[in-house]
């Protein structure tokens, strides 16, 4: 069966070390929809989640091969139902005066908030799975959307900590 | 040297006083180094000046750098301990590049180290700048740009220990034009800190997979052992003569796997694959058990995957736990050490033994599978090598000669055949001889390869002149690129687009270079040719005739089954 498998990767954060991580997975030409890499609580460790539209065999050779690599820590794979997905996005788009009220219902219902206002435009911030995030996107696609930002996708295993290494 | 009498009073002080060079020869010394292939150039001078300050370090000079990787490479693999080469950046850097992807894909421990311009200039395009660690980042291990003088000495130890542990690759440093001059401070016997790549992971369902696969071997009716490279590189010969022995299993070499096991061991059954023998490859495919021991399940061995030994189970060990299940599923994956996986999986497999299915596999066995068409055949040429050197160490390159050399050859002894596998290069076989001459100097070399081959890296004759290496040259000369013309006669309807290739006089070209040359069309002048050949102190060379059209069986079309081989000579075609 073929679903979004996450695979987290704790590595050096030397940017010679990224690209031999992410150059690996192109290399294995694994179906990549989602990349983001970003600090850790350990000096000179960055976390890079990577959601890759795979079994979770293909995801676990994955894992086998960072495992391998120098500069990585540690690497685990789990099925996003096995843990916390979430991305941010966001959102900057123009809403008529006269249909405020209604951005403000839209915003409330997805617990997005207003974070940035202009006369030509306010900048909405959400978060959620990344089915969360577009259902929110679909429903804002009734404003004006000028330009949308979205983090990638990070991802917390419920039953397992890749701080310590522990893998299954 | 005295720049190293004053080591230790050097390391003690504060002021630093030796170049990041002399760091880089000492780390090499450390490392045990005697012997680097390598090619001087602008980014890498600094290293050059001072390696005559380190006359254990032998630094051979390659015509080109391709060979310096391939000659590290032979090297490495006769020796098991990492073969070093060195070049300049940009260009000499680059030129590495398929000796360096030749051994990732063989699992070969090596060091490549180049030069590269200086710090201030990087990211600038500066003169003969190249990102050769972006270039080799899917082909190395690991490689790594050593960014400061306090940094070179554990790269180097890095380097070594990363190529060596768990499945052996190629690890590449690139060190700055500047660094190599940058003052530093030696001490030498530091342990090496490394950061994450695990290359060992004993799992802990270990003693269960033992003890299933122990049940597998016993239960089985039709059980094999395909034996890898990870025999080679594990010393793990013993423990898998014992095996079969105990067991009475019939053993199948893989093409990296060949001289893991005597070929004339009556439990010996060949090579599969492509090239298979027809009665290894139906062994396969009538197996219920396969047991396969340090090697990869490469798409040249299992054919087409979907047909591939559909009733067998599969025991896999491996040290690379990331092959295990790769290409077929597995009923048993082992990940660890070959040859102490054998160990412990011996005390585990009580004696039995096979006769019934080896009776039965006796009958797929096909009396000649080669066609040759009388003359000079590459079995008679062979023959007369083998018995004619004795114990030797045989490198091939790649090709139509290279199958014949891989079945046709009886290997006895362990780790004496040599060839590029995964990669299949092309111009492998003469500068690895080299190195594998470097290695083994107390035996003789052949490098044997086919007319193609032999001219892509024939300038490396110069280099055994002036470095008096003694590797002894086979060319089988069949006016062709001889595999790619018996793919293009079975299935491109026999159109030789740009397979035929005209070759030099190779005996005035022995000549030109200073070396004994023989051609030999006949049967009746072999013997004396390849004795003189052998006889020869220096290196040698004899070119062999053999026929044009000669092919090589039998062949499994890409992506077939192994079950259905090809045997003989398709049909002419008819002119319309």
């Amino acid at each position: 069966m073929t679903a979004s498998q996450a695979v987290a990767v704790l590595l050096e954060d030397r940017l010679v070390t990224f690209t031999r991580a992410v150059g690996l997975i192109r290399r294995r030409n694994l179906p990549v929809s989602s990349l983001a890499v970003g600090p850790t609580t350990t000096p000179g460790i960055s976390r890079l989640t990577l959601m890759i539209d795979s079994d979770s065999s293909t995801a676990d050779r994955a894992v086998q091969h960072l495992q391998k690599m120098v500069g990585v820590r540690a690497a685990i794979a789990f099925a996003p139902s096995e843990g916390v997905t979430r991305e941010l996005a966001l959102v900057k788009l123009r809403a008529p005066h006269d249909r405020f009220a209604e951005l403000l219902d839209v915003a409330q219902l997805y617990q997005a908030s207003i974070v940035d206002e202009s006369p030509e435009s306010v900048i909405l911030e959400l978060s959620g799975s990344e089915a969360f995030v577009l259902s929110c996107l679909r429903a804002l696609e009734r404003f004006e959307i000028i330009e949308v930002a979205r983090s990638g996708t990070v991802a917390l295993g419920s039953g397992t900590d890749l701080q310590s290494g522990t893998t299954p | 040297m005295g720049v190293d009498s004053h080591q230790s009073s050097v390391a003690s002080r504060q002021s630093p006083t030796v170049t990041g060079s002399q760091i880089l020869c000492r780390a090499l010394l450390e490392q045990g180094v005697d012997v680097l292939f390598g090619y001087p150039g602008g980014a890498i001078m600094p290293f050059y000046h001072a390696l005559p300050e380190y006359p254990q370090l032998r630094h051979i000079l390659v015509r080109h750098e391709q060979a310096a990787a391939h000659a590290a490479d032979g090297y490495a693999r006769a020796s098991g301990r990492p073969g070093v080469c060195v070049a300049t950046s940009g260009p000499g850097a680059t030129n590495l590049v398929t000796g360096l992807a030749t051994a990732h894909m063989d699992s070969a421990p090596l060091v490549a180290i180049t030069g590269q311009v200086s710090r201030s200039m990087l990211g600038r395009d500066a003169f003969q700048e190249t990102d050769i660690i972006g270039i080799t980042q899917p082909i190395t291990k690991h490689n790594r740009l050593v960014e400061d003088v306090e940094e070179l000495a554990d790269a180097v130890r890095e380097a070594f220990q990363v190529a060596q542990e768990g499945r052996p690759g190629p690890v590449l440093l690139d060190v700055p034009k500047d660094v190599q001059n940058q003052r530093g401070v030696w001490t030498g016997g530091q342990a090496v800190r490394r950061s994450g790549g695990q290359f060992v992971r004993h799992r802990t369902d270990r003693p269960t997979a033992l003890e299933q696969a122990a049940r597998l071997i016993a239960d089985a009716q039709r059980p094999l052992i395909m034996a890898g490279h990870g025999i080679l590189l594990a010393d793990a010969y013993a423990e898998l003569r014992a095996l079969a022995e105990r067991t009475g299993i019939p053993v199948i070499t893989t093409l990296l796997g060949i001289s893991g096991f005597p070929a004339s061991h009556p439990l010996h059954l060949g090579m599969p694959g492509m090239h298979g023998e027809v009665h290894v490859n139906r062994a396969i495919q009538q197996a219920d058990l396969i047991i396969g021991l340090g090697l990869r399940f490469d798409d040249r061995v299992t054919g087409n995957l979907a047909s591939f030994a559909r009733g067998a189970r599969i025991i896999h060990v491996e040290l690379d736990a990331s092959e295990i299940g790769k290409n077929v599923p597995v009923a048993v994956g082992i990940h660890g050490d070959v040859r102490v996986v054998l160990q412990q999986l011996l005390q585990l497999v009580a004696r039995r033994d096979c006769d019934g299915w080896r009776e039965e596999i006796e009958t797929f066995r096909h009396s000649r599978e080669e066609h040759f068409r009388g003359g000079l055949s590459p079995e008679v040429i062979l023959d007369s090598i083998s018995r004619t050197t004795g114990r030797c160490t045989i490198v091939s390159d790649v090709g139509q000669h290279q199958m014949w050399v891989a079945k046709l050859y009886p290997y006895q002894h362990a780790n004496s055949h040599i060839t590029s596998g995964g990669l299949g290069t092309m111009g492998f076989a003469v500068p690895a001889a080299m190195g594998v001459a470097l290695a083994r100097p107390d035996e003789p070399v052949w490098a044997i390869s086919g007319d193609g081959g032999f001219q892509m890296n024939m300038q490396e004759i110069a280099t055994m002149v002036q470095e008096g290496i003694p590797v002894k040259m086979a060319v089988f000369n069949n006016g062709y690129l001889g595999m790619v013309r018996q793919w293009q006669q079975f299935f491109h309807e026999r159109r030789y687009s740009a397979t035929p290739i005209w070759s030099p006089d190779y005996v005035r070209l022995a000549q030109a270079y200073g070396i004994a040359g023989w051609r030999v069309d006949h049967s009746d002048q072999l013997e004396e040719c390849v004795q003189a050949a052998v006889a020869e102190p220096g290196p040698s060379l004899i070119e062999f005739t053999i026929e044009q059209e000669a092919n090589v069986f039998p062949m499994i079309p890409p992506g077939g089954s192994l079950s259905e081989p090809i045997e003989g000579d398709p049909a002419p075609l008819v002119p319309a």
